[in-house]
């Protein structure tokens, strides 16, 4: 960042007072004719982040990214990247690089071919060339096979070389467009380690889109929930999960139960007429609809710790998953929480709740989350 | 006697009398209508090959092997005019078509719009027109124009009409590499013009290659788009050969149809042989066939 180019940009100035993002979206937005698929969005992704967009499919997440790369055009707003406003430059000439989904690997050339590519491009000598293709082939673990031709690799080992051939161009930016989506399970788990580690190797922004959130959950440093072009909130792993602040963000990532009613002195009346106390929270306002979120792990059904919020149930389903088992409680018509209790001693579980039986349900008023 | 194997079979299983009946019972049909077929079609082709080689000027008496036909073809300056004529249309014809109809797939697979749909199926027209139809129509086109006729005519006709070949062929290729390669190109430093340059056109090639030698191989021997619109010198080998069996029948023809057939084949060969080469397994007939 030169200093011409600082007084030159605004923007840039202004971002480079403190840490400077990687990335600063200003009032990004993409209307497709009358359809808006990105609604004036607004979003620093720091530098050396491994940041995530979370959102169903058609929630504006991959085509942020297309924009970012500069695939699609904004149809409004300021795409800033390192500082310098990028948002009509040809794709070309930004110095980000994408893993696509579909790999979009070069067929008519071999592996080192397909990761030399980009640095061809740029016209580095040979020999760097050959050095730093090594090197990045020796980081994904495909040494060994430089001279192969995409279709002769595994969907795992494509991956790799989709990877490859973006991070040797050491982009300031690497956009990775639901890269595991493809693989199978164990696969992707595997995978979702290895870009982890690869991702603190090289220190690299990486922006990754998916619609998994357990891939989110795992992988990221922050995520942005998107829905409707929208982002519902963003945040580390653990501010998402642990306080999701709309209906949408306590939904998507993992389950909730959710509850809405009156609130009036530090109890919450369903429609149901059931009466939910909920203390600790004086800032809601007397008579206010009032929604609160409560994850199925954080509900007990025995053991109570004092200060708890108890309501009596009847078990209405169990469904043993393994290390743990779920169960539905119906704490009034028409309201039926999850809950997860953890198999730590499978004998125990026998005598424990089966269907129909009445139990009680508490959970600690912290535990509870109050959404708008 | 066919009813004793029906009742010896009937013990054995259903699966397996099946199987019999279609070793034993249909083959003798299939077979011999194949072979039938076969023989009508080949046999003109191998006399023709055969008396090429004739020692003897007679047409239907075999007197040896000589290549005397082969050396009159060779020394008749107006056949050797037309051959050179036509192995000129077909490669211009054959650049020109590869140039236009790359181009037309690229449009066409890039575009997805209800008019962009239209044109594809109308470029396909061509490809079921009767040839006899599309020359009257360019001679009534070049005609109507006030173009004279002559060797620039058939090429353009010849262009005209190899198009489609190239679009569909090109097409059939275009169709299973992901956009997002092209993108990548664009992602990894290329503009527009070096994606298609460096990424693109290396992906398609092998189909280039195929449709090139395809129209090549039809632009060569064809005769009816050709004597529509051709002027009268040089006229393409194929007219040529027709003019001449209305004056006189020379053995030489024999030698150079002989000729024709060994490099229309040879082309044809290579342009499924060449895809293979570059280790994709459906060839350009497969594409021409939908496959």
């Amino acid at each position: 960042m030169t200093d011409t180019a600082r007084q030159e940009n605004p923007v840039a100035d202004a971002a480079a007072i403190d840490d400077q993002p990687a990335i600063r979206l200003i009032n990004l937005t993409k209307k497709f004719g009358e359809v808006t698929v990105v609604d004036h969005l607004n979003l620093d992704i720091r530098r050396g982040e491994f940041f995530s967009l979370l959102g169903p499919s058609g929630c504006g997440k991959t085509t942020t990214l297309r924009m970012i790369a500069g695939f699609s055009d904004a149809t409004e707003g300021t795409i800033v990247l390192g500082g310098e406003d990028v948002t009509s430059v040809q794709p070309h000439k930004r110095n980000v690089n994408t893993v696509f989904q579909s790999y979009a690997l070069f067929e008519h050339l071999d592996v080192e071919g397909n990761v030399g590519f980009g640095l061809r491009r740029k016209g580095l000598d040979k020999s760097e060339i050959k050095r730093r293709v090594n090197e990045m082939l020796e980081l994904v673990d495909l040494a060994g096979r430089a001279s192969a031709k995409p279709r002769e690799l595994s969907g795992g080992q494509k991956q790799r070389v989709a990877l490859a051939r973006a991070l040797v161009n050491r982009p300031e930016v690497l956009l990775l467009d639901e890269p595991l989506a493809a693989l199978d399970l164990k696969l992707r788990h595997r995978m979702q380690v290895e870009l982890k580690e690869i991702q603190r190797e090289v220190g690299i922004t990486f922006v990754f889109v998916t619609h998994d959130q357990d891939e989110a959950l795992t992988m990221s440093d922050r995520i942005a929930i998107m829905n409707n072009g929208l982002i519902e909130q963003s945040g580390t792993p653990e501010d998402v999960y642990e306080r999701p602040r709309t209906k949408f963000a306590a939904g998507f990532i993992g389950t909730s139960n959710l509850m809405t009613g009156m609130h009036s002195e530090a109890v919450l009346t369903l429609e149901s007429g059931l009466s939910i106390p909920l203390p600790g929270h004086p800032e809601l306002t007397q008579g206010a609809a009032v929604s609160i979120a409560i994850r199925p792990e954080k509900i007990w059904m025995a053991e109570f710790d004092p200060g708890m919020v108890r309501i009596p149930g009847t078990v209405s389903a169990t469904v043993y998953h393994g290390a743990t088992t779920q169960y539905l409680v119906d704490v009034a018509p028409g309201v039926r929480l999850t809950v997860l209790e953890q198999n730590l001693a499978r004998s125990r579980h026998d005598d424990r709740w089966t269907d129909g039986d009445t139990v009680e349900l508490g959970w600690k008023p912290e535990h509870v989350v109050v959404i708008g | 006697m066919a009813a004793t194997t029906i009742a010896t079979e009937a013990k054995t299983t259903h699966s397996t009398s099946r199987r019999r009946r279609s070793v034993e019972g249909k083959p003798f049909f299939a077979v011999a209508f194949t072979a039938l077929f076969f023989v009508l079609l080949y046999v003109p082709i191998v006399v023709v090959i055969l008396f090429s080689f004739n020692s003897k000027k007679s047409l239907s008496v075999f007197g040896g092997f000589s290549n005397r036909w082969y050396v009159q073809f060779f020394n008749d300056e107006g056949l050797q005019s037309s051959l050179r004529a036509s192995l000129m249309i077909a490669s211009i014809a054959m650049v020109g078509a590869l140039l236009l109809g790359t181009m037309l797939a690229l449009a066409l697979e890039r575009v997805s719009s209800r008019p962009a749909r239209a044109v594809g199926t109308v470029s396909l027209v061509p490809l079921v027109t009767p040839e006899i139809v599309t020359g009257v129509a360019a001679l009534l086109f070049f005609t109507g124009l006030g173009l004279k006729l002559s060797l620039v005519t058939v090429i353009i006709a010849e262009i005209t009409f190899s198009i489609s070949y190239v679009a569909v062929i090109v097409r059939g290729r275009l169709s299973s590499m992901s956009g997002e390669v092209e993108e990548a190109a664009r992602d990894l430093g290329c503009t527009s013009w070096q994606a298609l340059r460096f990424v693109t056109l290396p992906t398609i090639m092998p189909a280039l290659i195929a449709a090139g030698l395809l129209v090549f191989a039809l632009v060569f021997d064809d005769f009816v788009l050709a004597f529509f619109t051709t002027g009268v010198d040089p006229q393409p080998l194929s007219v040529r050969i027709y003019s001449e069996i209305r004056l006189t029948i020379s053995p030489a023809i024999n030698a150079v149809g002989t000729c024709m057939l060994a490099v229309s084949v040879l082309l044809v060969a290579l342009s499924l042989v060449i895809p293979r080469l570059f280790g994709r397994k459906d060839s350009s007939l497969d594409l021409i066939s939908g496959g």
